[in-house]
């Protein structure tokens, strides 16, 4: 299911994707046949219901969970060999900092092991860097907890790119943020993605949020665990508080929710 | 009780300068002392006017008058007995913070051996160690040695036990984090594991302090020639019943001295716990 618009080559390709899960003796099939492709430099959602395998489908493509059938390639890779060679950084709903450390020993922690024979200096300078990237500067010398949710999810995203991976994983990243949170997080989220030319692949059971920040939105319905479409948002980029009230991102969003509602009708009848 | 002091430290906003937070909490810490003082007084008052008023033998219920003066005719004799007791305490509680952390370390890091280990220290904690009182007096004499042995093995476990918790109460995600970027058990256990589990070591220490100094008296129940649980049980058997009080007043004093000194180094360096923030 090659579902690019634009012509960039893929960066993340999966074919074919099950996932079994064995519970108490019985086989539980969480992810079956999925196959989905992310251009380099593109910004893919991952959109569905509860249940759907969404986040499954996440760790699989970020190395963290072997697929039981199918292949995975991430810049032409496995994804535990693209894990490896530090080409994806992760960020999950929590920002999972270490409480005792500042955000800027955060932002370093991840170097500190993987370059442990770099000196120290380089590595601050480079967390710094990153907070500067996230707009954190002033709050290096803060901890977590002095930090609002938002803040946190940014020194949690600043950790992920300070190891510079091409592909960035986020699993509903802002999802316990609030509403207004959110929104600047995505307006954020999209400057650091224009800045950067990361590859994001994101998940989220926004319906607004998957069609604000993506090039493409992959729609998923639960039992089973499948991809229903992948839906490419015509919604001229750089997108800002406006592009909530355009045309495209009304159409965009109508779509999408009857995706959904035909995904979550069909499993109700199944 | 901690609770409240972490609630008081939690409303000072954030980033305010260390001597003014200081004097808030000074303030904080006379309007907590209040209650609990003029409680403490009342009790005192009304057992005063009890015991004068049935006009009780002082060898069933001295009056908290005649303690006192005890206190201070004696005072001598009893401060020798609260350092007998408290260096028993002191010895007895480093040796169990000691061994009780490196057990967590062990089980935790070393999960076969950990597998193996667990039940068994389970099964030890459920002997009832005030029994082993005899058999340590016998194997390790009438001095300081059975007594610090007997609070170890009382008190290793709630330390052992509160540490590990701390050391596996790790979010998956956080080491999932660390081992793609290749961080060895070893870096994973120094970076995030061990800091993550001090303030739990707190708590267990909290408990382990208490229980230290009941080993003591215990131990010193058992067989001693000092001491102030054996002045208790001395005086007691002379019906010196306001010493037997006395004694049991410096006990108190003695416990609560060490859990408050554990309690100030928890708030001086362990200040990140997640109900402090």
């Amino acid at each position: 299911m090659s579902t690019s618009t634009l012509a960039p080559p893929p960066h993340i390709v999966a074919r074919g994707i099950c996932v079994d899960f064995t519970v108490a003796g019985r086989v539980n099939r969480v992810l079956n046949d999925v196959s989905l492709s992310v251009p380099k430099g593109g910004f893919v959602s991952i959109i569905g219901p509860s249940g759907c395998g969404k986040s499954t489908l996440l760790t699989v493509l970020a190395g963290l969970l072997p697929p039981t059938v199918g292949d995975v390639s991430v810049a032409g890779v496995s994804p535990i060999e693209a894990v490896r060679q530090r080409r994806i950084g992760i960020v999950f709903q929590e920002a999972t900092l270490l409480p005792w450390k500042n955000a800027l020993d955060n932002v370093a922690l991840l170097m500190e092991v993987a370059h442990a024979g770099r000196g120290s200096d380089e590595i601050r300078q480079r967390a710094a860097d990153m907070l500067r990237l996230v707009g954190l500067e002033h709050a290096a010398q803060k901890r977590p907890a002095q930090l609002s949710g938002g803040m946190r999810q940014r020194v949690s995203i600043a950790r992920a790119l300070a190891l510079d991976p091409e592909v960035l994983m986020m699993d509903e990243p802002f999802g316990a943020l609030d509403a207004i949170t959110r929104e600047e997080m995505c307006e954020f989220l999209l400057e650091i993605w224009e800045r950067t030319k990361k590859t994001i692949v994101f998940v989220t059971h926004s319906i607004d949020e998957a069609a604000f920040l993506s090039r493409e939105v992959i729609v998923m319905a639960a039992n089973p665990a499948r991809i229903i479409e992948a839906t490419p948002i015509d919604l001229p980029y750089p997108r800002n508080e406006h592009s909530y009230s355009a045309p495209e991102f009304a159409r965009a969003t109508s779509r999408l929710r009857r995706l959904l509602k035909e995904g979550h009708r069909e499993a109700v009848a199944a | 009780m901690t609770a409240a002091i972490n609630d008081e430290a939690a409303s000072v906003p954030a980033g305010i300068d260390a001597a003014a937070r200081r004097g808030a909490y000074a303030r904080g810490a006379f309007a907590r002392l209040m209650p609990p003082l003029a409680l403490f007084a009342g009790v005192v008052v009304a057992w005063e006017a009890v015991s004068r008023l049935f006009n009780l033998p002082e060898f069933v219920l001295p009056p908290p008058t005649a303690i006192i003066a005890v206190l201070f005719a004696q005072q001598r004799d009893l401060a020798y007995a609260a350092y007998v007791t408290a260096r028993e305490v002191l010895w007895g509680f480093l040796l169990s913070a000691v061994i009780g952390a490196a057990v967590a370390l062990v089980i935790a890091r070393f999960a076969a051996f950990g597998r193996a280990l667990y039940p068994l220290v389970v099964l030890f904690q459920n002997v009832p160690k005030v029994a082993l009182a005899p058999l340590f007096i016998l194997w390790f004499g009438f001095d300081l040695a059975p007594k610090v042995v007997l609070i170890v093995v009382i008190a290793f476990f709630p330390v052992a036990i509160n540490m590990l918790v701390g050391l596996q109460t790790v979010d998956a995600n956080l080491i999932a984090l660390m081992r793609s970027v290749g961080a060895s058990r070893n870096e994973i256990l120094l970076r995030i594991q061990i800091p993550n589990s001090l303030p739990y070591l707190m708590a267990g220490l909290k408990v382990a302090v208490t229980l230290a100094v009941i080993g003591a008296i215990v131990g010193e129940f058992a067989g001693a020639q000092a001491g102030l649980g054996y002045v208790i049980q001395f005086a007691s058997t002379q019906m010196q019943t306001s010493l037997v009080f006395a004694a049991l007043v410096e006990v108190s004093l003695l416990g609560m001295l060490f859990y408050y000194i554990i309690e100030w180094l928890e708030r001086r360096y362990i200040d990140w716990m997640p109900n402090a923030g």
